[in-house]
This record gives C-alpha cells, structure tokens and sequence, in this order.
C-alpha cells in the first residue's frame, strides 16, 4: 500500500500532523510505502490526483482526504481497506 | 479624502465596481463630506488595487476577502499567503487540464469531420453529440 501527504513548503500544519499521521500509517500497515510529495515539485501529479486544497492525503494513488485526518480516521481508513484487500485477495 | 468618483478614475474602475465592492464588504468609506457624500482615503485607493491585482491572478471575491482579512492579521504570515497562492495554482492547472482535454475531443471532432458538403444528418459532430446522450441515457436506465 501507498499513503500519500501532499503538502506546501512552509506549511506549519503540515509539519504539526505529518509525525502523527506517518506513525499512524506504519503501525497499521507495516509494509507501507509512505512518500511525502512536495506540491511545487509535482504540481502536475497532485492536479492530477484532484488536489485542490492542502495539506491532502491520498491513498494509493487516489485523493482520499482533501484535507488531512485524525490518525485515528486515518489508522481505520487504512485498516478497512487492508480487510478489503485480504477478502479480495482471497 | 476623495470622493467614490475620484477613487473610481485614480484606480481606472467604475463607481459600478465600488458600489459593488461596498456590498460585499471589500470596501467602506472612511468618513462622509458634509453634503453627506462618503469618502474614501488612500488606504481604500490601495485595497482597489490590490482586488484588482488579485483578480488578475484568479482569485475571486471570496478569496481576496479572505487574502485582505489576512494582510490585517497580526497572527498571519507569509506562508499563509503562499498556501491560499499554491491553492490557487492548483485550480489553475486543474481548470487547464480539463480544458485541454475538452480541446483534444474537439480535435477527434474535427477530425472526423473533413467533408464538409454533408448534410446535417449527416454531421459526425453532432452524431457524435447524439450518441454520448443515448449512452448517458443508457447508463441511467
């Protein structure tokens, strides 16, 4: 899996949630392939994610928060979607 | 202190435009004359200017109230501004990209429309219109 936070240099609110939401990410879902995408870097990528507001947070290449969740949500978003993944798989 | 028509031609807008502005609380006058006319001062003649700058780069009303609310905050800094900015680019490129899209299915359009003689029942164009709405339709059954 792949978890996304699209993010503006500079961005105090960014920096404040990013250690929460990237432990968060790790403790649910081991293997994760965790990226932080600098918007002026690949303005291209997150225009064609769909983001329009930041921070974001998208997930496996689909925009899923538009702006960013509690660890909390994020940690269930993640774990619904494992459970999702493990009955299709099987 | 000047009056909304001497505001109007130093910012090179009509008395249209600030009586608008007014409503929608960009602006306000700092005082009235005494026959009752309101005033403005040069902050009014700056904040002008600033909408217009601003709507030049794409920013509507809305946001530039938001922007100016900003500009009077002591609390706010530059990078706040800047987000609202990169914001703003990304609808840009957002709107750019559908756009450019809509002119690429133009293009096929065209394409497939050289003989131009046809009858209208026979435009592909409009052929083509007529079949996204049966598929529309068709879906939504």
């Amino acid at each position: 899996m792949k978890v996304e936070l699209i993010y503006a240099p500079g961005c105090e609110r960014c920096a404040a949630a990013r250690a929460g939401l990237k432990a968060a990410t790790e403790k649910t879902v081991p293997d994760v392939r965790w990226r932080e995408v600098n918007v002026l870097e690949e303005i291209h990528y997150a225009v064609e994610l769909g983001v329009l507001t930041l921070p974001a947070l998208a997930i496996d290449g689909t925009l899923v928060f538009a702006s960013l969740p509690a660890p909390q949500v994020l940690a269930e978003e993640l774990a619904r979607r494992l459970v999702q993944a493990t009955t299709h798989g099987s | 202190m000047i009056t909304i028509g001497k505001l109007a031609a130093h910012a090179d807008v009509s008395t249209d435009t600030l009586r608008y502005y007014e409503r929608e609380r960009l602006l306000k006058p700092s005082g009235k004359s005494t026959g009752g006319y309101r005033l403005f001062d040069d902050e009014a003649l700056r904040r002008v200017r600033f909408i217009k700058q601003a709507q030049q780069c794409g920013f509507s009303l809305g946001e530039i109230r938001a922007l100016l609310l900003l500009r009077s905050r002591n609390s706010a800094c530059c990078s706040d501004v800047r987000k609202l900015a990169i914001e703003k680019k990304l609808q840009i490129e957002s709107k750019v990209r559908a756009m450019k899209a809509m002119s690429k299915t133009l293009d096929g359009l065209i394409a497939h429309c050289e003989d131009d003689a046809k009858p209208l029942d026979g435009c592909p164009i409009l052929a083509a219109f007529d079949d996204a709405n049966g598929a529309t339709a068709a879906n939504a059954r």
